[in-house]
């Protein structure tokens, strides 16, 4: 959906040696206000592991918003 | 219609969710039964799979297998299926003793059958003995008759089809017309070829204007159907389905209903958004975590899987903007189909056919055996419909095969022809062989249990080697337990969901417990007893839904985001809080969610106990091939090695790790097993079982089912 949405693969985004997951977070709602990411319907991994909001990132991390899939 | 026995009946009348019947009907001397429960009965056995469960326990002994005269086919709906006003209760399930496990399966199963069954009059249906002639029964709540006709014959063609048959049945009892009024469950020529034969549930939509299919898939339900000499069962009332439960509280019923459709009208577009991309949008997130099961689950991932996301499905084959609910009110409407999808391959070569799904099942079905071609999902998905067989026991049975040759221990010869994993051709000749029990099709149809014995053999008696060696061989690689093959996940990295297939009663299927991402990505079950926790509370919240008539995935699928806000939001609480309230409003209970999950438990329990009476509940019965826990042979571990050596750093307990690749391969395996077998103790614990896996004395005496018949078994087996 994301995909769809963006019409990209994934977004690169530029950080600083204080960029964390919640200014990635902002940084999304901003450049692209058609995805929603709100508290409590998405969750975020770094590099396939759930982080915290304040997790610092690194060069080449990669983020993704994942839905919640409990297996039909 | 040649009529062979029909009675008049009238319709019991739906109250607060129930009529108390049950219809009996015994094909062998045609009799034709009405019984009337008693009140108590819903409160101890709910409905659905609790009502098989009770029948089966009753009604079936150690020795019953699938086709015996005494095997009993039941379908039930619940006292909560058939309510527009609160979505997804068209569910119904069918439970029976399993050819493929030869103890009690249940699958369950959406459309317009057990609704339609509850307003003729029952809230079940029980199928007993064989019939010497092919045979249909039609239960006409408009008409007030029951009927045991021979089935009508029309051409070859239609009466193979399960999709086919029972389309034209349809109309044919109907003046030539479709209608929303009735309803059947059919099996086709697959079902009398193979094991793994399905029920279809078929129903008209409305919408797209043709007969669906929705399918009770797993552990051969329709192998056993058309073992019994019937071909399909027609269900036909014309009462009105808006409140057609009777429900005590009808203000609470819509005040319920309305929350939900909230939930899910808010929550689903933002998170899987299943009413648009149907379940194939789980592919995707599976690969991406090493879960989907290519090539026999042998790696979890594949640079081929995009072939097979969501928007391919979406872009090229599914209808748009077609609400598609398999019930009344349902606004998640995951049942995705396509239309007019050219077939390329097989007898029906050339023909623009209508097609139900695919679901991620089917998907991952194709993956497994090492496919990536859309297109041939779709013509997959259509062929094992039409001949009712199961995607998934098909696909794996299959992959299991292409293994078996691939790491030699079969040949070419062996088989007929080169099944490779990837080679569509192949798979494709073996599919149309197992529907016709043709070729290497007889062997394949019997699945990877037999599988496993028929290559041991052979390959024994080439090798001169002893057939239990080669059997420890194929275990490892073989994805089945107790005699049923996995659904479509890879559990290497989960433990929890290890065992979430490892203690399924029914065998490795994803709807007691799919804990993959609770445990392996949110990372909230740590220690290992909080996976054992979970094994136990999930299971009883999802039988649950299977003897009430009820849809899971809008509770499980779908998460309320007011869930982010309590302790355990994997359980989804606050929407579970709405179906408390639903049921209380139909019934007039007062119950809480922990009386729900007693309830539960006493059905589960139920269903150890019959287990345990078929040689299969005890620990033995939940072990796992080693495929299922760890990379099982080196390539598989090569495939991921940075990962497992890392894993094997955090989690190995030596100080530091094996020069060689094989030494870490080969600890890996060993730590692997280690945790698995701890994993059984602090379960069975948490479960009130023996170390041995087998129910204590007061776990059965808590929830009232010590009778006889139960004292003696566990008598014998020493629990």
């Amino acid at each position: 959906m994301q995909r769809t949405l963006t019409g990209a693969d994934s977004i690169e985004m530029p950080i600083t040696k204080k960029t964390s997951v919640d200014d990635a977070l902002e940084y999304i709602r901003k450049n692209h206000p058609q995805l929603e990411l709100d508290e409590g319907m998405v969750l975020v991994t770094v590099n396939q592991k759930i982080a915290p909001r304040d997790q610092v990132l690194k060069a080449d991390d990669i983020i993704s918003f994942l839905p919640f899939i409990s297996g039909g | 219609m040649e009529i062979l026995h029909q009675i008049k009946y009238k319709p019991a009348r739906v109250a607060g969710g129930y009529t108390d019947r049950i219809l009996r009907v015994e094909l062998g001397s045609r009799e034709i039964s009405i019984e009337k429960l008693a009140p108590d009965f819903k409160d101890k056995y709910t409905g659905g799979r609790g009502y098989a469960l009770k029948a089966i326990w009753d009604g079936t002994t150690g020795d019953t297998r699938y086709d015996s005269p005494g095997n009993i086919l039941v379908m039930a709906s619940g006292p909560l299926g058939n309510e527009p006003g609160f979505p997804g209760t068209g569910k119904f399930i069918v439970g029976t003793i399993s050819p493929m496990t030869e103890t009690f399966i249940d699958s369950n199963v959406g459309g317009h059958f057990g609704p339609l069954l509850k307003l003729a009059g029952f809230d079940a249906l029980a199928v007993t003995g064989i019939s010497k002639e092919e045979v249909i029964i039609l239960i006409d709540g408009d008409a007030h008759t029951i009927t045991i006709a021979a089935a009508p014959q029309y051409d070859k063609e239609t009466d193979d089809g399960a999709l086919s048959y029972g389309e034209r049945l349809l109309k044919d009892i109907n003046n030539g017309e479709y209608s929303d009024c009735l309803a059947a469950v059919s099996a086709g020529k697959g079902a009398l070829h193979s094991l793994y034969g399905v029920i279809h549930s078929l129903y008209y939509d409305i919408r797209r204007h043709r007969i669906r299919a929705k399918q009770a898939g797993r552990g051969g339900t329709g192998t056993v159907m058309r073992a019994k000499g019937l071909k399909s069962i027609v269900v036909r009332s014309s009462l009105p389905k808006a409140n057609g439960n009777n429900p005590v509280d009808k203000k609470g019923v819509r005040a319920a209903g309305r929350a939900m459709k909230q939930v899910i009208s808010k929550a689903d577009p933002t998170q899987l958004h299943l009413s648009a991309w149907g379940t194939t949008i789980l592919s995707e997130y599976m690969d991406k975590f090493h879960i989907f099961p290519v090539d026999n689950y042998q790696y979890g991932q594949s640079p081929d899987s995009v072939k097979l996301f969501a928007h391919v499905f979406l872009d090229n084959y599914f209808s748009k903007r077609i609400p598609d609910g398999c019930y009344y009110g349902c606004n998640l409407a995951c049942a995705k189909g396509a239309e007019k999808v050219a077939l390329t391959r097989g007898p029906a070569a050339g023909r623009q056919v209508s097609i139900d799904g695919p679901e991620y099942e089917t998907v991952g079905a194709v993956a497994c055996m090492g496919i990536f071609d859309p297109q041939y999902v779709m013509e997959y998905n259509w062929y094992c419909d039409q001949y009712g067989i199961d995607v998934i026991s098909t696909g794996v049975t299959i992959a299991f095969f292409m293994e078996c040759l691939e790491r030699g221990f079969l040949g070419a010869d062996d088989i007929g022809y080169e099944l490779k994993f990837g080679s569509i051709a192949a798979a494709d000749r073996c599919l149309h062989e197992i529907a016709g029990g043709r070729g290497f099709g007889k062997v394949v149809g019997r699945g990877v249990a037999r599988g496993k014995k028929w290559v041991a053999k052979k390959y024994a008696a080439r090798n001169k080697a002893t057939e239990d060696k080669v059997m420890a061989e194929l275990d490892k690689f073989g994805m089945e337990v107790k005699g049923l093959e996995f659904s479509m996940y890879v559990t290497k990295e989960s433990l929890a969901q290890q065992g979430g297939y490892g203690f399924a009663l029914k065998g490795p299927q994803h709807d007691e417990a799919w804990l993959i991402f609770i445990d392996q990505v949110y990372q909230e079950l740590p220690t290992l007893e909080d996976k054992a926790a979970a094994l136990k509370w999930f299971p009883l919240i999802r039988t649950w839904f299977n003897a009430t008539g009820l849809c899971k995935l809008h509770w499980i699928d779908v998460r309320n985001p007011e869930a982010a806000a309590t302790d355990e939001p994997s359980k989804n609480l606050p929407t579970l809080a709405h179906y408390v309230d639903y049921l209380n409003a139909t019934t007039g209970n007062h119950k809480s969610l922990q009386d729900i999950l007693d309830d539960s438990e006493r059905l589960y329990i139920l269903q150890k106990l019959i287990n345990l009476r078929q040689g299969k509940g005890t620990r033995s019965s939940d072990q796992i091939p080693l495929r299922a826990m760890a990379p099982a042979f080196f390539n598989e571990y090569q495939s991921r090695a940075e990962y497992y050596d890392l894993w094997l750093g955090q989690n190995g307990g030596a100080k530091k790790l094996p020069a060689s690749p094989k030494q870490r391969h080969k600890m890996l395996i060993e730590r692997r097993k280690r945790d698995y077998q701890q994993l059984c103790d602090a379960v069975y614990e948490q479960k009130g079982f023996t170390p041995e896996g087998m129910p204590r004395r007061e776990t059965v005496a808590k929830f009232g089912l010590l009778d006889e018949e139960a004292r003696r078994l566990l008598d014998e087996t020493g629990a």
